[in-house]
Formats: C-alpha cells, structure tokens, sequence
C-alpha cells in the first residue's frame, strides 16, 4: 500500500506481490516441469543439462501412453470405480448426514466421532483382512471388490460435511414440508435435497478427489493389468531398469487435467468443505 | 419411494405435529436410524470387522495357503517379534520424525502463504485454484514427478546442486538426502492444503481487534503472535491433527520414489506393514505392524480429542 502513488507496471511492485509471486513459483514450477517434460521427446528427456523448454514439441508420449500402453483401459477403470464410488457415498451421506443432523437420535454425538475416528484411520490397517475376505469372496480384480471399500472409507468424511451442512438449514422448511402433509422421504427429497445441493457438491468432489487418487488398496485389490487404475497403472509403467518418464508424465497430465478443471470450477465448494468442520487432506 | 413414506407416514396428514411431541420424537429418532443405517452397515463391514478380524490376526499363528487363511491358535509371538525388531524401531523413529518435521514446517509455510494471500488485493480465486492443483493430484505423480527431478545424472535438481558447486550427490541413492528429497516432495503436495485452511480461519476472524490493536500501537510482529496465532488455533489445531493422522499413514509417496530404500532407509510403518504381509506372506506379524500403527493413530486421535470436542460440541 506504501506505493500506491506509483505509476504503470511499477505499482504492483509491493512486498505482497513479490510474495505471492514467489508463492505461484513454489507451486508453479514443479506443475511445469511436469506438463513441458510431457511434451519432450525421449531423448530430450535424458539430456543434461536438462532442457528447460521443449523442443521439440512431441506428442509421442501422449500416443505412447494410450497405444503402446494400456493407459486408455486405467482411465477407464478409475472413472467406472471412481464415478459409481462416489454416487453410492452420495445417496447414502446424504440420508445418514441429514439424520444426523437434523433428526432426534440418541447416541448422535459417540457415533460422530466414531466416524471421525475411522474417517482417518490408515488403510493399512485393515488391508490383510480386507485382502483375505475379497479374496473369499472372489472379488479381487472385480469392480466391485474396490468400489465397497471406497464407499466405506469415504462415507464418514461425507456425512460429515453433510451433517454440517444439514444443520444450518432452517427448521422451518421441512415444518412447512410436514404441515402439508408430505413424509419423511418427499420432505428430504423436494424440500432438504435442493437446499443441501451445494454441500452435496462439497462431499461429492471430495470424495471424488480421494477415490482417483488412491493407492494402496488398487495396489492391493485390482493387480490385473486390465483393472489397474490410474495411479497403479502409472506406478507400474517402469521396470526395474528403465522408468519411462515421457510415457509417465503423459498420462499425468491426462489424469490431472480432468480433476484440475473440476477443482477450478468449484473451487468454491472446496474450500466451503475444507472450513465446514470437518478437514481432511 | 411413495411406498416407503406412506408406510413410514402413520401420523394423520391434518394434524400438526406439534400436538404430540414424545410419539412424535422417538418416532423420528426411528426413522433417524433407518436413514443412518445403510451407511452403518457398509462402514462396518469394510473398515470395523476388518480391524477386528486384523487384531485376530495379529494374535494368531496364521498361516495362508492356496484356500484361505488357518488361525491355528493364540500366540502373542507376533507382537513379541514387532516390537523387539530392529527394523519396526527403524520404521517407527523414521515415521515420528518425518511427520514432525513435514507437518511443522507446512503449518509454518503454509501460514506464511496464508498471510500473503490474505493481504493480495487481486486474483486471490486464482491462487486458490492455483493451490489447490498439487491438492488434487495424484500422490503417485507426484512422486513419479519429483524421481525425475531428482533424477542423478538428467534431473534438474542434479543440474541444479552442480550449477551452486555442490557436484553431483546421489540424492535418492544416500539415506539423509533421500529422506530430504521425500520431505520435500511431501511440503510441495501438501503446503498449499495447509495454507487454504489457514487462509479460510484468517478470512473469518474479526476484524475490529485488529483496529484496536492498531490503535493500541501493536507492531505487525506482535499483533501476529497475540492476536492471530491465538484466535487461529481451532483452525491450527485440527489442521494439524489432521495432517499428523495423515502423515502416519505414509505409503504412496516411499512406495514409488524410493521404494522405502535406499536400504531401509525410507521405509515407514505402513511400507513395512505392507512388505511383511504381502512380500514376506507373513500376515500374523503384519497384522501386528497394522494393528500398532493403527493403536498409535487412535492414540493420537484421542490425545487432539480434547482440542477437537470444543468444535463437535459447540453445534450438537
């Protein structure tokens, strides 16, 4: 603010913004080394001193990833197990986030932090006996036998952004709701439904978020080439000699292409469920 | 659905339900559990049994053949073997320190960046959505990202310790570098999370204080410490104690970058759990690794408990 008698170009000049132009390095760069080293050719990638800008600009990693790769089927994976994952924690938060939150039950507060207790309890924990009852149940590289274990571990975290946000809806819509005459179902789904949306979007890019990027349990669950999901396929693209980078990064950009867009879009409801609460990285 | 809440919907449509609270009231905490129910049923199944059937495990004999598990009886050998090996100490001391120091100096940078933000007059949305990237990436990428830069002999950061005349050290190949390069990898992912968090408790605290204390004669110095550290607890609290849970956790990032070496070097509790159940086939003694690091999150849970159940209790 000192400057502000500065003129042209020179009145950004301020601590604040030099800062925050640091800042956008801090996060910036690594972001692009990863997206310029995809466009280098394999070659360019082993260069050293490394190139710091393509050149020339190759689109043979990209095409190595989907045609040499199986990269197209792990795409496909995720979404399927990341896209149903999410809809079931939606249905069921939503009904479990507004009992919690609005219905008199006894019991409420143990069972919250229960559920907290677990929202964040490492998956290592249970990977032997979940591994060993998939494997009973013959549903290792199944769809299913990774979209449960989502669900459950992601349920806790969404009912309570959805609890939250259930409680700051006024008591008197779903009054109006039951005064004519309409049952519990019909009161959640015309009157409660429309005015949880957003937190619904809250829980719902969350829990998305974290079924697209996790690991340990496709590593575990889904060993088949034709199940693996993204980040395992990445993960398991080299060998014990080579580590194709150029294919690798390739199929990072495709991967955090979709979920940047949808986290700039509604980065509003990100950080809307970052405060509501309830945090989780 | 109209079937559902016709046979639920017993009270007649005309009256009020104001009129007959008690009913009314047990009959709503009914459907309460109706609704949470389902929820319960899956969160049970996947994570509840398994962490008993994990600590069954852990007390057992167990053995794995081709069709299934056999418990073959108690023994405490398990947990004897864990904690008297060298290399659960190893991983226990490396997973302590790794998460002190990480979530120390995110919350500290990621608070710098938050005051930064707080005070840019334009563009604030963007760096959110800037931060918000290496949030939402996969942890895999991340850690495919930073192999390459520290890649010996093309990896920019190679380049870059050579170009300041520090030669060519093999970062991921020399334990304490290697560490180093994961800590780093870790701070880049995971600062810009903290800092949004204490960005949204920076942007709700009220602001007549700071005027008082400005009127005061509060120098920034001070006003940061007396004011903003203590009003932004709550926020500093749960973010860490997130983030420490989380940390505790550590196994995308060593799995691929280092693959918990050189050595041993790199190898956390859950990297070592996950090698002696599914390299090793031994699942009795890494049930008791799991169950361990799974007693000392929950013990950390309810140590931050305290600090926490101000914020449950306040809405229930």
């Amino acid at each position: 603010m000192r400057n502000r008698k500065r003129t042209g170009w020179r009145r950004y000049i301020n601590g604040i913004n030099i800062s925050a132009f640091f800042v956008v390095l801090f996060v910036g760069l690594p972001l692009y080394w990863l997206i310029a080293s995809s466009f280098k050719t394999p070659a360019n990638l082993g260069n050293s001193p490394p190139q710091y800008f393509p050149n020339p600009i190759s689109l043979g990693n990209y095409t190595d990833a989907f045609k040499n790769n199986d990269f197209g089927q792990y795409f496909i994976n995720s979404l399927i197990v990341t896209l149903i994952a999410t809809a079931l924690v939606l249905v069921l938060g939503t009904m479990a986030g507004y009992a919690l939150g609005r219905l008199p039950m006894k019991g409420k507060f143990t069972l919250m932090v229960t559920l907290l207790i677990i929202s964040v309890f490492p998956a290592i924990a249970v990977i032997a006996p979940l591994y060993l009852l998939l494997r009973n149940l013959g549903w290792l590289n199944t769809y299913q036998g990774l979209i449960i274990p989502y669900t459950a571990f992601n349920l806790p975290f969404a009912i309570w952004i959805l609890r939250n946000y259930m409680l700051g809806i006024p008591k008197e819509m779903e009054e109006t709701g039951r005064i004519d005459g309409a049952g519990p179902f019909r009161t959640l789904w015309t009157i409660i439904l429309p005015m949880a949306l957003p937190g619904i979007f809250t829980a719902g890019i969350f829990c998305f978020t974290a079924c697209w990027t996790e690991f340990l349990m496709a590593l575990t669950f889904m060993s088949a080439n034709n199940r693996r999901t993204i980040p395992v396929g990445i993960a398991e693209f080299g060998t014990v000699f080579t580590v194709p980078y150029g294919t690798i990064f390739a199929a990072s950009v495709v991967a955090v292409v979709p979920i940047g867009i949808l986290v700039f879009i509604f980065r509003k409801f990100v950080i809307s469920g970052l405060t509501s609460g309830a945090v989780k990285g | 659905m109209t079937a559902i809440s016709s046979a639920t919907d017993q009270v007649p449509e005309t009256e009020p339900l104001v009129g007959r609270p008690d009913v009314n009231r047990k009959r709503m905490a009914r459907l309460g559990w109706g609704f949470t129910a389902p929820s319960l049923i899956v969160i049970g199944a996947v994570t509840i049994f398994p962490i008993v059937y994990s600590v069954v495990l852990s007390l057992s004999n167990a053995t794995v053949s081709g069709n299934g598990v056999s418990l073959n009886g108690f023994t405490g050998s398990n947990y004897s073997l864990v904690l008297s090996s060298p290399k659960w100490h190893y991983a226990l001391g490396f997973t302590i320190i790794y998460t002190l120091v990480t979530v120390l100096i995110e919350l500290a940078l990621g608070t710098l960046i938050a005051l930064v933000l707080e005070r840019l007059t334009g563009g604030r949305g963007l760096m959110m959505a800037l931060l918000l990237i290496p949030w939402s990436m996969i942890t895999v990428i991340n850690a495919e990202l930073w192999g390459y830069i520290y890649q010996g002999t093309y990896g920019v950061a190679d380049a870059i310790l050579n170009a300041v005349g520090l030669g060519h050290p093999n970062i991921l190949g020399t334990p304490t570098p290697a560490i180093i390069g994961l800590m780093i990898a870790d701070i880049w992912k995971t600062t810009p999370f903290v800092a949004i968090l204490v960005l949204a408790g920076l942007v709700m605290l009220p602001g007549d204080i700071y005027e008082a204390a400005e009127v005061d004669g509060s120098s920034g110095w001070s006003t940061f410490w007396r004011i903003t550290v203590p009003l932004l607890r709550p926020t500093l609290a749960l973010a860490v104690m997130f983030r420490v849970l989380q940390a505790f956790g550590l196994f995308d990032l060593p799995y691929v970058l280092t693959n918990g070496g050189p050595g041993t070097a790199t190898t956390s509790l859950a990297i070592l759990g996950y090698n002696v159940i599914f390299k090793n086939l031994s699942f009795g003694p890494g049930a008791a690794v799991a169950t361990t690091t799974a007693l000392l999150v929950l013990l950390g849970c309810l140590l931050s408990l305290r600090t926490f159940r101000v914020q449950v209790g306040k809405e229930d």
